[in-house]
């Protein structure tokens, strides 16, 4: 009769999985037991034979399939956002750009001083390279934002929700805009939006996005530069 | 063409970049057409099983974490389908083991031809559970960590039932003469 914990030591010891000591117990265990020699003999043969059999190539059709198959499937929302029911307002910042003209305006932040207004661009879907992304928890806020690249400009890739309307600041050094009135009623589902950064030139410091409901802060976020590609 | 690594594809797909899935694609196709093929032994089925996964991967890829490894998100997904199509298969349409032995046919196989054969006939007489661990770990070379992460298993239940589905097919072989 085979004594489990050698078994186990067995399987472990094919696996690459043993410590020293473990080691040294099956190595007194096999010097002391000849049919726990012969076993061990016989499940390497078998883990030998199962290693050895061969993978094939998938058929070439496959990529082509799915690729078919691609236009007809589109990248849902996370399930945190598809299940909150209580998230009536639940939308994604898509709705802000889908409405045409943003106003963003613009303030200075550590000084309070008078805001002067830009427009906000609506960045074309385009192919853009992930520099950072944040995931965002913050009061009646919860989703994602990452910070793309694309060419030498730097764009916000938003998929939010929010139980309520809330703005958002977006912030580096002197420079910040504010994003009006995300999650308004009415706004369009959450799929993934784009928010260009005029002014925010790639290659600076840290951006930091605070969420606020009229003048209150409920939450912020920072997205850096450096951990990029 | 530069080498992105698993999270960076990730968000540049979910960023609308169709290019980056299509390197996950091929990144994974074959890992994930070879399990398939190998819990299921049914090369249509393993493709159908493939194209399906990599689907659910696209249309799912907002619910990954990023905090766990991507490919023991996409071969929980594959396995899962693969026993799903398991599942739906009617009793008549598995394939048993004591067919896939006639087939190959002793005398016009080599020795080592014959034990492969074997090998994989003896894999579809085990449970699908325990199907599911030997091919992770020999197929796809799965650790025991990785093994528990991709079928959402403690650790401790997936080494227990890769020792028992490494005994059962040691028995069966013995019984059959081929080891």
């Amino acid at each position: 009769m085979i004594d489990p914990t050698q078994l186990a030591l067995i399987h472990a010891e094919i696996d690459g999985e043993l410590d020293d000591r473990q080691r040294a117990e099956l190595s007194r265990g096999l010097l002391a037991d000849p049919a726990l020699r012969a076993l061990r003999d016989e499940m390497q043969r078998l883990c030998r034979a199962l290693d050895a059999v061969p993978q094939v190539e998938p058929p070439a059709q496959l990529r082509t399939d799915i690729f078919a198959a691609l236009p007809h499937v589109q990248p849902r929302r996370s399930r945190a956002a598809r299940t909150a029911p209580s998230w009536r307002y639940a939308a994604v910042l898509a709705g802000v750009l889908l409405t045409g003209a943003i106003v963003f305006r613009m303030m200075d932040f550590g000084q309070g001083s008078a805001a002067n207004e830009m427009s906000g661009t609506l960045a074309a879907p385009r192919t853009a390279v992930a520099v950072d992304m944040v995931q965002v928890s913050a009061e009646g806020v919860s989703g994602r934002v990452g910070l793309i690249r694309e060419g030498a400009e730097l764009a916000l890739n938003l998929q939010l929700a929010t139980n309520a309307p809330v703005d958002m600041v977006i912030a580096r050094g002197k420079n910040s805009m504010r994003v009006k009135g995300l999650g308004t009623r009415g706004s369009p589902g959450a799929q993934p939006t784009r928010i260009a950064l005029p002014g925010f030139e790639s290659g600076g410091g840290p951006i930091r996005l605070t969420f606020m409901r009229g003048d209150r802060e409920v939450g912020q976020a920072v997205l850096k530069e450096s951990t990029g590609h | 063409m530069k080498e992105y690594d698993d999270g960076s594809l990730v968000q540049r797909t979910l960023d609308g970049d169709r290019a980056a899935f299509e390197q996950l694609v091929v990144r994974y196709q074959r890992p994930v057409y070879n399990a398939a093929l190998r819990l299921l032994h049914d090369p249509e089925e393993a493709k159908d099983v493939a194209q399906t996964t990599f689907l659910s991967v696209f249309e799912h890829l907002a619910d990954y974490d990023p905090n766990y490894k991507f490919y023991s998100w996409i071969y929980r997904i594959a396995v899962n389908e693969s026993l799903n199509t398991l599942g739906r298969r009617k009793p008549h349409e598995d394939i048993s083991g004591e067919e896939m032995d006639r087939s190959p046919g002793p005398d016009r196989l080599a020795e080592s031809e014959q034990s492969r054969a074997a090998i994989e006939a003896a894999l579809m007489r085990i449970t699908p559970e325990l199907r599911s661990v030997v091919v992770l770990r020999h197929v796809m070379n799965l650790s025991y960590e990785d093994m528990a992460a991709t079928l959402a298993l403690p650790e401790k239940t997936v080494k227990s039932r890769l020792y028992s589905a490494r005994q059962q097919l040691r028995a069966m072989l013995i019984h059959e003469g081929t080891r």
